[in-house]
């Protein structure tokens, strides 16, 4: 990967987090009265915790640069300020307990979605017209239609509250003690397989189809035709030639939709009561607790900034183009 | 150059010959040819219509027309490389007198490239962006040929030395060669099995014209050295009058004339290959004189009756929108099909009012410049 | 008589003719008539949802008892309050369409509008714009949507209405359509770089016309099959997103959305408790209206997109 390459999407994703930033300040400033007002009506936010907030952020000075400044300030220093729901616990701390959780729902569902959807699409792609491009392809529309919690709730109905193979909420038994390590580990699996099953589910559609696409488009380059010219059988062209084409557009593709993931786990984590950040989120925007609600906003908006600047040197390294 | 002797050619073969090869069967026999394509909501296209030639072993053999003639489409469908919607309606393709055609999709796969390669116009797209070049001429040795892959690596890298490259550019993608250097790793990667034919499909247009010299001195050095039979899409004839020892005109999907090259460019026959000859530019000669075709080539989907290039051409009489004209053959090994040239001359040395009298007319006349480009 | 009025049958005549000519080549893809055909069932029964199934039932006028499983009386069963499921669902198809056709009016407007900006003046306003679509872009719109949500509200405050349509609602299409208009930009920018490429636009510019005029004139004819495909993917996109939305708690519970009546068998316990009929009939209602949008949004992409690509 050349230095220019990288330092310009390093560059992307700085000025991107600065305005993530700034807008997060405005959109905290930008509501009638201080912050010290609206918290001042939120019941169990106590008049020390008011005049705290308004020493934190400066509210007795002027809005720029005073306020901007203590703002950016605290935010580098992960200091997120205090929520004012949790007995004035600090917002990373809130935020910090349920971040794992979600990661781990959105890790595997994205890893599994991506096998499975970019095998099927590819499949449905190269043999375009066939049966399993067609039933999948109506299953991949079907599911690409569905929000996430449209596709949870019938899986609990079935799968949980009809048969009673899987439980319908929550990460743990509750109240249970475990012998071991690995039992502990296995009643959170248990726990996690309708709400991974949602998240894959709810993804596969999407890759699927947009991989269909890439493939279709790869079909018909000349490096294709040269890959038949020379005799390769039909799988060994799709899996060598066409396929690590198709691929480069989905890496991007992928990071882009990240923020779609989120925004769907949320849903789905709130179906199945998963302790993560969705249904956090829920509690937050209930309780109108804007210092949490902030503190998510940026830490999924860093999320998946990084998550594209991933993407970005993935594709680099898979595109000799880029490549130097 | 002088056409090597079938049998010499073949004993140099490094592979040997396909099992159900005829013996003394030509390399490449094309009779009768027809190629339909299916069209979204309309008739099919017979893209090729009733084509047949016969390339011997050594030979080098031009293929040229305008654009949409069908020129592409017979070659492709030689290795049956058409694109999904199109099919070979009716005729035979006899590789060493082994029928194609028939063929199912796997025992077609054993003649790909080890007996017939390819290069394609613009190498940037024809090979593979993602894969190193000496990865893509060692794949089909590799896997066609089951050489190991070191040996496979190997053989890559004396490809490319062959063709010009330096051995250790084998680890450059595509984009980091130039354009003349990618044409040349096409060649390398055609060679790759030791092929009894190399296609190239307009292998030198997308070049500049120094790199275009370069590249056929290296075909003309590959055809020498190595005794490759050629067969050379393009409808650059200076190409094909530097490279080829035949040529065969196309228009809409039928032969024209075809014959020894320099008959034909000398003493074009058929009226349509006279107005090519002319329109096409010469280093020599003044651009200013260029002649044009008036029109366009006929809409396949519905191709007028009697001779396709009746519309446009000149000389056309009454019988040739009625009637498509059948093909004579001249003594000097021209064929052509022209209402000009009718069957009773066939098999006998040209009549002189025939090749010379008419033919020879054309040429003049079109060296002159066109007015305004209508007959 | 102007030569405009002289001139203008037989341009009213190819128009026609074009218009025929397009509904013929629609009517070939199967899968855009299929979905045309679920999208008139729904487009009717959401202007007019009591003329099916009478005024929207609320706690008070609810006609049956708690969580009844589907019968004759209630074809889709009841919720917890009594209300009639199929009441709530067709009454839920005027909101969620509703909802869906403003968010995608704000959103084509500021896509279609930065798009044609940004590839039209080109230099410095295109790199600007551009990188603020890219930031909106890789800025995961729901939660700015969530974020957004909530602060509005308490600015204009939740009773508030405007134009008949209650706060809550025009919160959720204003946060839909600010978050969500950068795909369109960038593919309306690049349909508008390479027909600036072309003569029409150099012709006008020569004779002096002003760069507005230009736009307005020449550019945006040239994008609006681009706009109307684009439009129905959206639409598609907002009805999904409204869902969501009402889903985890930012829709109005007195105007029940097919989101907000999910989120309240959510909040019932529903799923737990197998009321399969409380789900079903919102949750297909909007899987439905989504895929049709998509395949006549796909149908037309592929009709009127000079380059319909890869893209989601």
């Amino acid at each position: 990967m050349s230095g220019r390459y990288l330092l310009q999407k390093l560059a992307r994703a700085v000025l991107t987090i600065i305005v993530i930033v700034l807008l997060n300040f405005l959109l905290f400033r930008a509501m009638p009265g201080s912050p010290a007002r609206i918290a001042s009506h939120h019941p169990g936010v106590t008049q020390a915790a008011i005049d705290q907030l308004a020493a934190r952020w400066g509210l007795d000075k002027p809005l720029i640069p005073d306020q901007l400044v203590a703002y950016v300030n605290a935010t580098l220093t992960g200091d997120f300020g205090l929520s004012y729901q949790f007995r004035g616990e600090p917002v990373t701390e809130v935020i910090g307990d349920r971040f794992w959780p979600t990661m781990i729902l959105i890790g595997l569902g994205e890893l599994f979605a991506i096998i499975i959807g970019l095998a099927l699409g590819a499949y449905a792609g190269w043999r375009r017209g066939s049966a399993v491009d067609r039933v999948g392809g109506g299953i991949s529309l079907v599911l690409y239609s569905m929000p996430y919690f449209v596709i949870g709730m019938p899986l609990i109905i079935v799968f949980a509250a009809g048969l009673g193979w899987f439980p319908t909420s929550g990460m743990f038994d509750a109240g249970a003690t475990y012998a071991s390590g690995l039992d502990q580990l296995l009643d959170f699996a248990h726990h996690l397989v309708l709400p991974l099953t949602t998240v894959t589910l709810g993804l596969v559609g999407a890759y699927s189809i947009l991989m269909r696409s890439a493939i279709m488009e790869t079909r018909s380059e000349d490096y294709i035709t040269t890959a038949r010219a020379k005799g390769l059988t039909d799988g060994r062209v799709l899996r060598t030639h066409a396929f690590p084409n198709a691929l480069l557009p989905m890496v991007t593709i992928i990071a882009i939709d990240l923020g779609y993931v989120v925004a769907g786990a949320i849903t789905a984590e709130v179906v199945f009561n998963w302790p993560g950040i969705g249904t956090l989120t829920v509690d937050a925007l209930q309780a109108r607790d804007y210092p949490v609600l902030q503190g998510i906003f940026l830490l999924l908006s860093f999320t998946v900034v990084l998550a594209n600047l991933v993407a970005d040197l993935v594709y680099g390294f898979l595109d000799p183009r880029v490549r130097v | 150059m002088t056409v090597q002797d079938a049998a010499t050619l073949r004993a140099r073969r490094q592979w040997p010959m396909p099992k159900q090869a005829v013996p003394g069967a030509p390399l490449l026999e094309v009779e009768d040819l027809s190629v339909r394509f299916r069209m979204p909501g309309g008739p099919s296209v017979k893209a090729v219509d009733g084509v047949s030639f016969r390339l011997e072993d050594g030979e080098a053999m031009g293929l040229a027309g305008e654009s949409g003639c069908g020129k592409t489409t017979t070659a492709l469908s030689l290795v049956r490389l058409l694109p999904a919607n199109g099919r070979i309606s009716s005729g035979s393709v006899r590789l060493f007198g082994i029928d194609l055609v028939p063929k199912t999709e796997r025992q077609m796969a054993r003649y790909r490239w080890r007996e017939i390669s390819m290069v394609f116009q613009g190498a940037m797209n024809a090979l593979n962006p993602v894969k190193r070049v000496g990865d893509q001429i060692a794949e089909p040795i590799e896997i066609r040929l089951g050489q190991p892959r070191g040996a496979a690596q190997k053989r890559a890298a004396e490809l490319l030395d062959l063709v010009g490259i330096p051995e250790k550019r084998a680890s450059a993608y595509p984009h980091e060669l130039s354009g003349g250097m990618r044409q040349r790793a096409m060649i390398a990667m055609a060679l790759a099995c030791d092929p009894a034919l190399v296609i190239g499909d307009e292998p030198t247009t997308a070049l500049d014209v120094m790199v275009q010299a370069q590249i056929l001195a290296l075909l003309e050095r590959l055809r020498r050295d190595l005794g490759l039979s050629l067969m050379l899409i393009t409808h650059d004839l200076s190409v094909i009058a530097e490279t080829c020892d035949r040529v065969m005109i196309m228009y809409a999907g039928r032969v024209a004339e075809e014959g020894p090259v320099r008959r034909l460019f000398s003493a074009p026959r058929h009226p349509y290959t006279a107005k090519l000859l002319s329109s096409f530019p010469n280093i020599r000669a003044d651009r200013r004189t260029l002649d044009t075709i008036p029109g366009s080539p006929p809409d396949l989907r519905k191709p007028p009756p009697g001779c396709r290039f009746a519309p446009r051409c000149a000389h056309a009489m009454p019988v040739c929108t009625e009637e498509a004209p059948t093909e004579v053959r001249f003594a000097d090994g021209v064929r052509v099909a022209c209402h000009l040239f009718p069957p009773g001359a066939q098999g006998v040395v040209a009549s002189g009012v025939a090749a010379s009298g008419i033919g020879g007319g054309l040429v003049r006349a079109a060296a002159l410049p066109s007015a305004g480009g209508r007959p | 008589m102007t030569a405009a009025a002289v001139t203008s049958p037989p341009r009213r005549h190819r128009r026609l003719e074009a218009a025929r000519d397009f509904a013929v080549r629609f009517s070939s893809r199967t899968d855009g008539v299929v979905g045309l055909a679920i999208l008139l069932v729904f487009a009717i029964l959401a202007i007019a949802p009591q003329l099916f199934v009478g005024p929207l039932e609320t706690a008070v006028t609810a006609t049956g008892s708690s969580l009844e499983a589907p019968s004759a009386a209630h074809l889709l069963g009841t919720d917890e309050l009594g209300r009639d499921i199929l009441n709530l669902t067709v009454h839920g198809a005027r909101i969620s369409m509703t909802i869906g056709f403003l968010a995608t009016l704000i959103t084509i407007a500021l896509g279609a509008g930065i798009g044609i900006m940004s590839g039209y003046l080109g230099g410095k306003a295109d790199a600007l714009l551009m990188w603020l679509t890219d930031v909106f872009l890789v800025l995961p719109n729901f939660v700015l949507a969530i974020a957004l949500a909530p602060i509005l509200l308490d600015i204009i405050g939740a009773q508030a209405e405007l134009f008949g349509i209650r706060a809550t609602l025009l919160v959720i299409v204003v946060v839909i359509g600010v978050t969500s208009w950068a795909t369109t930009a960038r593919i309306i920018r690049s349909q508008v770089l390479s027909l600036k490429e072309r003569m029409f636009v150099d012709r006008a510019r020569v004779i002096g016309t002003g760069s507005g005029r230009i736009m307005r004139r020449h550019i945006l004819p040239n994008v609006v099959n681009l706009i109307v495909a684009q439009s129905v993917l959206t639409f598609a996109y907002a009805v999904f997103t409204e869902t969501s939305l009402s889903f985890i708690g930012l829709g109005d519970p007195f105007a029940p959305s097919w989101g907000e009546i999910l989120a309240a068998a959510q909040s019932a316990g529903a799923p737990g408790l197998l009321a399969w009929w409380y789900i079903a009939a919102p949750a297909v209602s909007v899987v439905l209206v989504v895929v049709a949008f998509t395949l006549v949004g796909n149908a037309l992409d592929d009709l009127l997109n000079p380059k319909s690509a890869v893209r989601r």
